[in-house]
């Protein structure tokens, strides 16, 4: 049941309608209906899948109270080691196994011995990444004592399992959502109408820009060897902002769709081709995985407080490590190798830190820097994408050799039978919305909403891609 | 709560409005287009007079060669569509009787198509735009599982067929853009393709007694036409080709054809004949028939 699906338009509704006037007396009402949704919401994926899940939120849960009561080192130790074993386990045979398996085997054949490798014919669990990643960083933070263990299996359960981030995140924190489902919640019209205006929002972005855009990114690098300079580049930027779109206009969706049950999600995109560096660009994209990483990977591996190298060797391996994170394929680990490279020099000169404020344009030669600071950190962003979109390694790196030089840079006709150039005038309309409303979580709300609204919705109606319907990229994670 | 509601209910009504006037919008446009596809242009058309009217899927639209029917003095256009099935050359046909077209003779490709009775969603998505406009369309639909959401919910249809009369299309429709499936009267020539799959495997098919062709030859009863229906021919490669056969033993009326062009040199690709091959195999349709 995906988010733009005719099916979750009727799912959403009964829920919000038995959530506030049927299961409104108190909290633990709430959160068992809620619950009671959101298992239903996974099992309209695959049913079989609900048992790890519960399986998972109970490990977790148990774990983190046994941590808690337990009064010695080694038993805390114990109940630790088991969750972080436990859960990686489940990770690693469901997403690496097959992939560690197969390059193995890829590795032996290299020294002259022929094996062939004992693979798993398993399908990944949608979510799995996100909500053991979610039980991982409650178990981490009752270890080091820093969130108390909560005893409510119902309130725990739905810290894990809330439909609106199950499946594709923003992976939350205990400290800021657990509160806020130990409340009862109260209906506030002005969130719940914030959450309708960043719920269309993303759909804007996702089935507008984002499919729109997977058509002719598809078409392009489904054909790289054929296509000259012009395309292979816009096909890079389109597929920069289909993943934008795609992954932040999911975002949006559940950050939304939560306002209309009282509750606030961890913001996840913060308009990163904004950005004027990569420090900057990652302090706006998927933010709370990048924020997961440096808490609970970069400072426990010693941060920033050692010298130089050891600063080089903690970001080097978050970001190999955040790109493994994504799929198990070398591209991802080579997506996040690119990332580390790029993030390398501002680490050395000390000035990762340098663009913190929101990004202003002046009509000035200070402009026309930060104009062009954009523009580049945008295109190593592209670069980088083709790693993360080809099939392998070798592709992405064809597909980059043709684009510096091939030097055609003509109209192209498609093998979808589109020209190379057609979205264009889309994407840079896209990004002048995005960049006067930059300020805000999203461009509806404020002054002449309704003519906002109803500019959103044709633009979903009528622009939006439906044929060539596409799942959400984040879901394969 | 009672706020929330009513912001619900505005912007409810605001998709309402937006829904009805694109649709509005959209079905009006394509009501003016008759140079973009062969089923906007006979929607579109006044009466006309054929002596010839060839209807079918692609292997109608590549293998008949209207030219060489014209040049014999007979007038006529080839209706085939690429993809197309029995459900729309049917319904073709039936939107020409309704604009009244004098048509002496129809020829319809009737060998693989025989097989499924299934729209081609691709094709038939082109007739979506007249359903309210055309009783004959949307009686022709009525059976369909999506029926009721195409007819009674606006816009849905330019919606979920929005890869083929959605926005995109709409904008070509108003730029005027042209297209080279009404060139040649109709016929789309192929021609020599080293990349073509050069065998097919029809072992698995079965011809139906197919609702649609049936209809096709009533019709063609009804108002005395005169119904060729022919199967044309496949290349040397094909596994299964007792389908013909099996053909024949359902509808022993359809002239088999399959092997008047021998030599995969006259194909484009298994199922497809080059514009060699085809001006071939109609010069022998046209000394037989016409």
């Amino acid at each position: 049941m995906f988010f733009n699906s005719l099916a979750f338009a009727v799912f959403l509704p009964i829920v919000f309608i038995l959530y506030w006037f049927v299961c409104n007396k108190n909290k633990s009402y709430q959160n068992a209906l809620l619950i009671i949704a959101s298992y239903y919401f996974y099992s309209c994926w695959d049913w079989r899948f609900l048992f790890l899940l519960i399986f998972s939120t109970f490990l977790d849960y148990y774990t983190g109270i046994q941590i808690e009561k337990s009064s010695s080192k080694t038993a805390r130790k114990f109940w630790f080691w088991l969750s972080i074993a436990i859960n990686l386990g489940f990770l690693g045979v469901f997403k690496y196994y097959n992939f560690f398996a197969d390059s193995f085997s890829q590795l032996v054949n290299g020294f002259g011995f022929k094996t062939s490798p004992l693979l798993l014919n398993v399908v990944l669990p949608v979510g799995i990444s996100f909500y053991t990643f979610h039980g991982l960083s409650y178990v981490i933070d009752i270890y080091y004592k820093r969130i108390k263990a909560e005893y409510n299996f119902v309130d725990y359960s739905l810290f894990v399992s809330y439909f609106p981030l199950l499946v594709a995140g923003p992976i939350e924190r205990a400290t800021h959502l657990l509160p806020q489902v130990k409340v009862k919640r109260s209906f506030d019209y002005q969130k719940a109408k914030e959450g309708v205006f960043q719920f269309v929002w993303g759909l804007v972005k996702k089935v507008v820009i984002a499919d729109t855009c997977a058509t002719y990114a598809n078409a392009i690098f489904d054909n790289y060897p054929s296509m000259n300079a012009l395309s292979l580049v816009l096909g890079a930027v389109y597929f920069a902002f289909q993943i934008y779109g795609d992954f932040s206009g999911y975002s949006d969706m559940a950050l939304g769709m939560s306002k209309l049950f009282g509750i606030d999600l961890l913001r996840n995109f913060n308009y990163p081709y904004f950005s004027r560096d990569i420090a900057e660009f990652w302090r706006r994209w998927h933010i709370s995985l990048s924020s997961w990483f440096k808490d609970y990977l970069y400072i426990p591996l010693g941060g920033s407080s050692g010298g130089m190298a050891m600063k080089i060797r903690n970001t080097f391996i978050i970001f190999l490590v955040s790109g493994f994170w994504h799929g198990a394929n070398w591209t991802f680990v080579a997506w996040g190798f690119i990332n580390a490279l790029y993030f390398l020099p501002l680490l050395i000169l000390n000035r990762n830190r340098s663009n913190m404020e929101t990004v202003g344009l002046n009509w000035n030669f200070s402009g026309i820097k930060v104009f062009f600071s954009m523009l580049t950190t945008f295109a190593l962003t592209c670069l980088a994408w083709i790693f993360f979109r080809s099939k392998s390694i070798e592709a992405a790196y064809e597909y980059i050799v043709r684009m510096f030089s091939n030097r055609i840079f003509e109209i192209q006709y498609l093998e979808n039978q589109r020209y190379n150039y057609e979205i264009v005038v889309l994407v840079v309309a896209f990004v002048l919305v995005e960049w006067k409303n930059r300020q805000q979580v999203e461009p509806i709300s404020g002054k002449y909403s309704y003519l906002r609204l109803s500019l959103c919705l044709v633009a979903i109606v009528a622009l939006g891609t439906y044929a060539d319907y596409k799942e959400f990229i984040y879901f394969q994670f | 709560m009672k706020q929330f509601l009513i912001f619900i209910g505005k912007t409810l009504l605001i998709l309402l409005c937006v829904v009805v006037i694109l649709d509005v919008l959209y079905t009006s446009v394509y009501l003016q287009s008759s140079t973009r596809g062969k089923i906007e242009q006979v929607y579109n058309s006044k009466s006309q007079k054929f002596d010839v009217v060839i209807l079918g899927s692609s292997r109608a639209n590549n293998h008949f060669v209207t030219p060489l029917f014209e040049q014999k003095g007979l007038r006529a256009f080839n209706y085939g569509m690429s993809g197309g099935h029995l459900f729309e050359a049917s319904l073709l046909l039936k939107l020409m009787i309704e604009k009244k077209y004098v048509i002496k003779n129809v020829v319809l490709e009737a060998d693989l198509n025989l097989s499924n009775e299934k729209r081609d969603e691709g094709v038939s998505s082109h007739f979506l735009p007249f359903l309210h406009q055309s009783q004959t369309i949307a009686n022709h639909f009525s059976n369909e599982t999506d029926f009721a959401s195409m007819y009674y919910v606006p816009f849905y249809r330019y919606v979920a067929f929005d890869a083929k009369i959605g926005f995109r299309e709409l904008f070509n429709v108003v730029q005027q853009k042209p297209t080279t499936l009404l060139d040649n009267s109709g016929y789309y020539p192929l021609y020599k393709n080293p990349k073509a799959n050069m065998k097919n495997d029809l072992t698995n098919l079965k011809p139906l007694k197919n609702k649609y062709f049936e209809e096709i030859k009533q019709l063609c009863k009804e108002n005395n036409i005169n119904f060729i229906a022919i199967m044309t021919p496949m290349c040397s490669n094909t596994k299964g080709m007792n389908y013909f056969e099996k053909v024949n033993k359902l509808y022993p009326e359809i002239h088999n054809y399959e092997n008047v062009v021998i030599g995969d040199q006259y194909f484009s690709s298994c199922g497809h004949l080059n514009d060699a091959g085809a001006r071939k195999f109609t010069s022998v349709v046209i000394t037989d028939f016409f």
